[in-house]
């Protein structure tokens, strides 16, 4: 089998050969108790890495996804006392808005998707410091658990993350594989060029894709002040880079068109896997970057389709 | 001097230059003539040295040499003078002519620019350009940076012991007459320091110039004449002369269009500097043939109407709507269909299976709310698959996988299925092996019967001939005459060069 016909193969390979590094080295990572618990650490990432897979999948990138979760655990705590349950929409809102700003910097003032998502994660950033005063926010308790608590609860041993991980991955499924924008990204990402000659309106394409990762990325930082009891912005720091790895070492190249979100849930047990075995080999979370920075290279360096690239700057 | 003998070159699936003896002489200069795909770009990348040939020999004074690329080529004092200008344009003149060959001018890793600008100048004096070498290369008219690529090719005669071999593709197509002559008593006065490979449309030019022409056809050459004994019109028949079958056309299945009802109009339509002044109607069953040279309007008239071009002026009308709107959308929805040339690129999504590239156009008819009904789009693949004897294993066969007359057939159905009755076809038998080619034109000749006008830029004269109702032939941008083709009373190709060039 050559190379080529493996590589769609890899990510699950991957995920299962690094399964069993682990579980030999660690007897207890194989405990249904742990896996659950590490599956349920790292929901958040997955909806984050969820949303930068639609930006990933027309072959932009999404990198105010943090910035993004970062202001919007600030919002969700300061309106949680004004808005009550609405405080989730009021999230999701400021996200697919931010989201699709990013999409039409890109799409009609054509600015490359890498700088202009920069840009407007810089914005995103700068509201959750003036929003919060740059200090960590606090929730209510008793608001907090009233109104959000079932995000966190758990039911017959199962924590409710996984349950939301799980409809927000069957939903993204459901666009990207039946639904006529779900078809168009394909093309747009395989083929940009012909879906123009097929009528196909891109740019709208492009802006939607791009606001569905910053509404995803604001459920991300939704659930983190959940979670977390409260908002900051630098809470969500350090989810970028395993985000993109995330996308990128589930299959989805940089380039877009192949991959999907399925591929992401893949990549991130693989980075959920990865994280956990360094704790258990001890790598100081100060180092963890280090790890992600060097896997993201390669898995860029083998995921990514050359003869789509003219020029490498 | 230099020589090609029995040179051979093959693509996958084309057979681009057959046994090619080519020879030229010092301070020679030679013409090189031949139709779109004759194969004379092929051959000119394999003197310069872009391509290795597969099998024969190149000889310089005899000795036998090898190029691995185009500067070792130059090594040997073969230079190219690009037909898509290669100077760098925010560059200044000078690092331009040295690009790549800076070395000379340094010292302790530093470029004395004196020194540059001076030998600068005095590859410029060659070519009788007087202008500061400082400039901007941007700053410069089309036909000033011509001379500077002249320059810096004869930059070589101070880098090569030896003889140079010049190879000027298409030099003339952006230059005013004036300059033409110019470039062209230049080029006569620098035989004293090389010979000249000179590449034309324009056959009076290269005429004029050359002192011997090669004709070449479908990858051969297939005749070698002196200047002094050409005659126009038997390079032209040679150029393009094959008996053409008119079976292979489908002539006898060709039926008059009808006249009253007009699916497409142009009323004196420019856009910049493509086209000028374009008017023609398109009748439901016609076939419309644009011939002309590359570049002489065929293809943006076409990109317009599908509405990927906006005009600057004049009214386009689509079944008896002006068009306001210039989007590929609007153009979809009026019912217009684009084959384009870049099959791979514009025609189909490789990477996507036989039934969604069919229904990427018409995605709203197979869905509700959003939703796609997969299995109606499947059904609709299958009934084409079978309708248009497409071979592929199923209709979940990825795209990019098909053969190059199966990609084409996928392309067709995707607008004959949603209904589309202006069908443009550019270069739709490009590539085609013969039998794919026939398949095509029994197709067009079924749409035609349907009552679908159709917008042609045809892979060769003869097809454009063979198939057409009508033909406009272009030059630069301007209708030089209309043809009625009846069956049986059809234009000669001699008939269509004369236009065109």
């Amino acid at each position: 089998m050559t190379l080529e016909r493996l590589k769609p193969h890899l990510p699950w390979i991957t995920l299962l050969a690094l399964v069993l590094v682990v579980g030999i080295g660690d007897s207890n990572f194989l405990k249904p108790q742990n896996l659950i618990a590490m599956a349920a650490d790292i929901v958040p990432l997955f909806i984050m890495a969820l949303g930068m897979t639609f930006a990933i999948y027309i072959g932009g990138i999404d990198l105010s996804a943090q910035s993004v979760a970062n202001m919007t655990t600030v919002i969700a705590t300061v309106a949680l006392p004004l808005f009550g349950p609405f405080t989730a929409l009021l999230c999701i809102v400021a996200g697919l808005a931010l989201g699709g700003v990013s999409g039409y910097v890109t799409t009609r003032l054509l600015v490359p998707s890498f700088i202009s998502t920069l840009a407007i994660g810089g914005i995103a950033y700068s509201i959750g410091q003036y929003l919060s005063g740059q200090r960590a926010l606090y929730m209510d308790a008793a608001m907090r658990d009233g109104y959000f608590g079932w995000m966190v609860g758990s039911s017959f041993g199962i924590p409710h993350e996984l349950f939301i991980g799980a409809v927000l991955v069957i939903a993204a499924y459901f666009v990207q594989s039946r639904t006529v924008f779900g078809r168009s990204l394909k093309a747009v990402g395989a083929g940009e060029p012909a879906a123009v000659a097929s009528g196909i309106n891109v740019a709208r394409i492009k802006i939607m894709a791009f606001a569905i990762s910053g509404a995803l990325a604001a459920i991300a930082g939704l659930l983190f002040s959940v979670k977390l009891s409260g908002g900051s912005p630098t809470i969500a720091n350090g989810f970028l880079l395993p985000a993109i790895v995330a996308v990128l070492v589930g299959g989805t190249p940089l380039t877009g068109g192949v991959g999907g979100v399925i591929n992401t849930l893949i990549g991130t047990l693989i980075v959920a896997v990865i994280r956990s075995s360094m704790l258990y080999f001890e790598v100081d979370a100060t180092r963890q970057q280090m790890v992600f920075g060097l896997v993201l290279i390669i898995a860029i360096a083998m995921t990514i389709d050359r003869s789509k690239l003219r020029v490498v700057k | 001097m230099y020589e090609l003998r029995q040179v051979d070159k093959k693509f996958p699936g084309v057979h681009a230059l057959k046994s090619i003896d080519f020879k030229i002489g010092r301070g020679e200069i030679v013409g090189l003539v031949g139709e779109n795909g004759a194969g004379k770009s092929t051959l000119m990348k394999v003197i310069y040295g872009a391509y290795q040939p597969d099998g024969g020999t190149i000889t310089i004074d005899s000795v036998a040499v090898r190029f691995q690329n185009p500067r070792q080529a130059m090594q040997k004092g073969i230079g190219m003078v690009f037909q898509e200008q290669s100077l760098i344009t925010n560059l200044t003149v000078m690092e331009n002519i040295f690009l790549g060959y800076e070395q000379q001018f340094v010292k302790f890793g530093v470029v004395n620019w004196k020194a540059m600008a001076a030998a600068a100048r005095a590859q410029l004096a060659k070519v009788k350009l007087d202008i500061d070498p400082n400039m901007i290369t941007a700053k410069l008219s089309f036909a000033q940076r011509q001379l500077v690529e002249l320059a810096k090719v004869l930059t070589l005669e101070e880098r090569v012991d030896g003889d140079l071999v010049i190879l000027l593709d298409e030099p003339t197509s952006v230059l005013a007459k004036e300059e033409v002559e110019l470039l062209f008593r230049l080029v006569r006065e620098l035989t004293t320091r090389a010979s000249f490979i000179f590449v034309s449309h324009r056959m009076d030019e290269v005429l004029e110039l050359s002192d011997r022409i090669y004709v070449m056809k479908d990858g051969e050459v297939v005749d070698v004449v002196s200047a002094a004994d050409a005659n126009v019109d038997a390079i032209q028949h040679k150029m393009v002369g094959r008996d053409v079958d008119k079976q292979y056309y489908r002539e006898q299945k060709q039926e008059p269009y009808d006249a009253d009802r007009t699916l497409a109009s142009f009323d004196a339509v420019s856009l910049g500097k493509k086209y000028r002044d374009i008017s023609f109607d398109l009748r439901a069953g016609e076939v419309l043939c644009l011939v002309g040279t590359e570049g002489s309007g065929r293809e943006a008239i076409l990109r317009t109407v599908f509405g990927l071009e906006t005009p600057d002026s004049g009214s386009v009308t689509l079944k008896g709507e002006e068009v306001r709107a210039f989007t590929a959308r609007s153009g979809v929805e009026k019912g217009v269909g684009y084959v384009p040339r870049e099959r791979k690129v514009e025609g189909l999504v490789g990477g996507m299976n036989v039934y969604e590239n069919m229904t990427l156009s018409q995605m709203r008819r197979y869905s509700t709310a959003g939703v796609l009904r997969l299995g109606e789009e499947r059904q609709l693949a299958r009934d084409w698959i079978d309708k248009l004897s497409i071979k592929t294993p199923s209709e979940h066969k990825d795209c990019g996988g098909l053969s190059g007359g199966n990609q084409q057939k996928v392309v067709l159905a995707k607008w004959r299925s949603g209904g589309s009755d202006i069908i443009l076809l550019d270069h739709p038998t490009r590539g085609l092996d013969i039998g794919a080619k026939e398949d095509v034109y029994d197709m067009v000749r079924a749409m035609s019967a349907d009552g679908v006008g159709i917008l042609l830029v045809a892979d060769t004269l003869e097809e454009a001939i063979g198939l057409s109702h009508t033909i406009i032939v272009l030059k630069d941008g301007e209708v030089q005459h209309r043809f009625d083709c009846a069956p049986g009373a059809k234009p000669t190709l001699y008939d269509l060069v004369h236009y065109m060039i």
